[in-house]
């Protein structure tokens, strides 16, 4: 194992970048990041986002549109010019009308921007996955590699997988060097309303933990999954390839319900209720049932899906990313949770 | 009553059922093919003309699949079948496919290699050409528009002969395998409808069939076989078998290519009398784009699609062509036979992913087609916006609905799918119906899922194995 990412055989990062998705929870940490680059084109889907974003560095360019729409792909990519690093974020994971939403923006948004990438001559392409197009581990010790079946769960694992097809199409056709970074849950600064939620819950005890609890997930704190995406963009040996991008190791749901007290205590935010609200798995089945059957009429209901998917085991394995990309995680759980904690409070959320 | 024996019965004179009754004949079978639909002197319509629309489709015209939303479909009802009014296009089927359906599936001899074999000695007995010369306005669009924008694309070989003028004829059944199968000793019998077969414990005895004489006199007709081959296609070989009492897995799972349409103007004239032989294949095995048949009226149902007034482009007709997009769809359908009702109800549900797709392969179409030179863009999408620079085509993404789109196929498959894999089939790895010892499916319905290109050389080359198949075995 080595801290160094440096050790495996790598190209220049881009000058250009381009990144879709660019004002998303992950969007936000990436552009931070890219923030020295000597131009930085982003595309973002409304107005109210463009102006947070723009102040972030003086080199970033804010396209707003519809990334299902050519023409706003087209501006996307305008004098971008050969050899940029495309990062394509941009993907609906809760959608607020239809399960159709899934498809239109992320297989319909993928194939826009992939097609504008390899016409503008883009270097790489770096595209952001999910564990969803490999459903759920068969048994709580079992960890998805990359040798893993496709099992997509549900509307967005199916949206999730046909993308990835499209992007491991571009890349054969010879002329888009894509890599694919799959990454689980992740958690972070810059998050979304839901995710202040979800430390409320914890912090009042009342968090659902389904059975026991030892069902295990990877998690992907914000800077990790960063630093995936940078190492991709480089990496020599990642074009082609799809790659886990996770923290150093899974952790038992019981263990992450556990270190979110502690980080909420070690933040100054006393926990109250029970140390957890057991739910019998049952509970989960039955909302897993109800979510298929909701999906299957186009109507998603967000509590049901995340209930369902809670009884689960999603863990994977980065064994090939700190091989081949030189990704070395540096955050673990209780510190990235207190870094996500800490952002929160400072921008006024309560918790 | 009249009544008839014969050593093979073959339901359906399209793709599988002509394909079927040459090979059987030519092995020495006696073989006797029952068609409802009329046989039509080979030359006596112009191909793509509305009187042939009326001679040789199922309804005179398109069928509706019900569901929301609707989906039209056409059928060929005549001897020769589908193949009688098809565009000809000859694709194999892709390996990928074939190899994915063999391990759901579990189908035997089913690998690239044995495909591939068929498929030679279909090409073999057809003539598969590409187009002679430059291709035709309406074609050469789709070429121009696909290498502007870097798409891939593919001149389409199709089941046709060219005179050294490079006048084609397309190569349907009843101009091949049917006068074969004739000369080979085979019976045709038109206008002839098999009522159901005749069950006895797990063999079927025979047909009850009606038959029009040319007079417009009606006769019941029984005909006693050792061997039954349907081949009526994907909606009426699961009809017929279940009219018959035969149900396991017979009906479900009917799989389709539905398909959205753009009426193109452009701004000089385009060609009429036949379908453009290119197609996009840069977005397969999801989205296929290729043109449709545009006579005058054909033009005019399209421009109609957008409920806005359309005089103006309709004066221009010489000038508009109309191209389709056609999804690899995760819906499925059923057919299911209504006792005292002729045709069976159909159903097809799309899913959301579907809907998506169809909306995607629009844009993609419109973005291909304002590449391509074309001015004006109608969609089939009631209230959906005529569009005429690519800033527009945007709009097109919420406006594709399940109550505003207009959907359509062809390419009806997989409802009596074949394998060994029991739960998931209705017939063997060669067609033969679970259960039965003498009764086989030869035709569209046992390709186990679309194929997501036109499914005729899928269809001939399978029909080819599975007669080897049952020559080798009795």
């Amino acid at each position: 194992m080595t801290d160094s990412p440096t050790e495996v055989p790598s190209g220049p990062a881009a000058a250009t970048v381009v990144v879709t998705g660019a004002s998303g929870w992950l969007g936000q940490n990436l552009v931070r990041a890219l923030a020295g680059r000597e131009r930085i084109r982003c595309l973002v889907p409304s107005d109210d986002q463009a102006s947070p974003l723009a102040l972030i560095a003086p080199a970033i360019e804010v396209v707003v549109g519809d990334v299902r729409d050519p023409a706003t792909v087209d501006r996307l990519f305008e004098g971008v010019g050969a050899e940029a690093a495309v990062f394509h974020a941009a993907a609906v994971i809760h959608p607020t009308r239809s399960t159709r939403e899934f498809f239109d923006v992320n297989v319909g948004g993928t194939q826009n921007v992939l097609d504008r990438a390899r016409r503008s001559g883009a270097g790489r392409f770096v595209h952001v996955s999910s564990n969803s197009p490999f459903g759920v581990n068969a048994s709580p010790d079992e960890v998805f590699t990359e040798d893993s079946p496709y099992d997509p769960y549900l509307g967005y694992g199916r949206s999730k997988y046909e993308a990835e097809q499209l992007v491991q199409q571009a890349d054969d056709r010879g002329d888009l060097p894509t890599v694919t970074v799959r990454a689980p849950w992740f958690y972070g600064p810059y998050q979304p309303a839901r995710q202040s939620q979800f430390f409320r819950t914890i912090r009042r005890g009342r968090f659902p933990l389904i059975g026991d609890g030892t069902q295990r997930r990877s998690m992907a704190y914000t800077d990790n999954l960063v630093q995936g995406l940078l190492r991709a963009e480089v990496a020599d040996k990642a074009p082609g390839n799809a790659y886990w991008v996770a923290d150093a190791r899974p952790y038992e749901l019981r263990e992450i319900l556990a270190t979110v007290r502690q980080a909420l205590e070690a933040e100054g935010l006393p926990t109250s209720g029970p140390e957890r609200l057991s739910l019998p798995r049952a509970a989960a089945r039955l909302a897993e049932r109800l979510d298929t059957l909701a999906q299957s009429r186009g109507r998603y209901v967000q509590p049901l899906h995340v209930l369902g998917e809670l009884n689960h085991t999603i863990a994977c394995d980065i064994s090939r990313a700190r091989a081949e990309l030189g990704y070395e995680p540096t955050v673990e759980l209780e510190e990235g949770m207190r870094a996500s904690i800490r952002w929160c409070l400072d921008h006024g959320d309560q918790l | 009553m009249a009544d008839l024996a014969t050593d093979v019965l073959v339901v359906g004179s399209g793709a599988g059922g002509a394909i079927t009754a040459a090979a059987l004949a030519r092995a020495g079978r006696t073989v006797t093919v029952v068609e409802e639909g009329p046989w039509v002197p080979a030359d006596a319509m112009e191909p793509f003309s509305l009187e042939e629309m009326v001679a040789k489709y199922r309804h005179r015209g398109p069928a509706g699949a019900l569901g929301n939303p609707a989906i039209a479909y056409v059928e060929g009802r005549c001897v020769g079948g589908s193949t009688e009014i098809n565009s000809g296009l000859y694709h194999r089927l892709p390996e990928y496919l074939a190899a994915e359906w063999r391990s759901t599936y579990a189908i035997e001899e089913f690998s690239p290699e044995a495909l591939g074999g068929y498929a030679d000695r279909v090409e073999a007995e057809l003539s598969v050409a590409p187009l002679p010369g430059a291709p035709p306005p309406s074609s050469a669009a789709l070429e121009r528009g696909a290498t502007k924008l870097g798409w891939r694309n593919v001149d389409f070989a199709r089941v046709f002969s060219y005179d050294a003028q490079g006048r084609g004829t397309k190569q349907t059944m009843s101009r091949t395998m049917i006068p074969r199968a004739v000369a080979s000793g085979a019976t045709v019998i038109p206008e002839c409808r098999v009522v159901r077969l005749l069950r006895r414990g797990d063999r079927i005895v025979g047909a009850r069939c009606r038959r029009t004489h040319p007079g417009g006199g009606v006769e019941r007709l029984t005909i006693k076989a050792e061997h039954v081959f349907v081949c009526g296609g994907a909606i009426h070989s699961p009809a017929l078998l279940q009219r018959s009492g035969i149900w396991r897995n017979i009906g479900n799972g009917l799989k389709m290519h539905p398909t959205i349409k753009i009426a193109a103007r452009f701004p000089h004239p385009v060609d009429h009398g036949d379908v453009p032989t290119h197609r996009i294949t840069e977005f397969s095995p999801f989205v296929a784009i290729g043109g449709s048949i545009s006579r005058k009226g054909d033009v005019a149902l399209a421009l109609a699609d957008t409920g806005a007034p359309f005089a103006d482009a309709l004066a221009d007709w010489e000038n508009i062509s109309v191209y389709y997009a056609a999804i690899r769809s995760d819906g499925s359908g059923r057919v299911a036979a209504l006792r005292g009702v002729r045709s069976p109800l159909v159903t097809y549900s799309l899913s959301e992913g579907d809907m998506s797709r169809l909306a995607r392969g629009l844009v993609h179409l419109g973005e291909l087609l304002l590449a391509a030179g074309a001015t004006e863009l109608h969609p089939s999408v009631a209230g959906g916006t005529i569009v005429r620079r690519p800033e527009e085509l945007g709009s097109w993404w919420d406006q594709v609905t399940r109550a505003r789109a207009t959907i359509m196929t062809v390419h009806l498959t997989s409802s009596v799918r074949m394998g060994e894999n029991r739960a998931r089939t209705g017939a063997d790895s060669f067609g033969r119906v679970w259960g039965y010892s003498n009764l086989r499916v030869n035709d569209a319905s046992l390709i186990p899922d679309a194929p997501g290109v036109n499914p005729q050389a899928a269809i001939m080359a399978l029909a080819t194995r599975n007669c080897d198949h049952f020559l080798a075995g009795s």
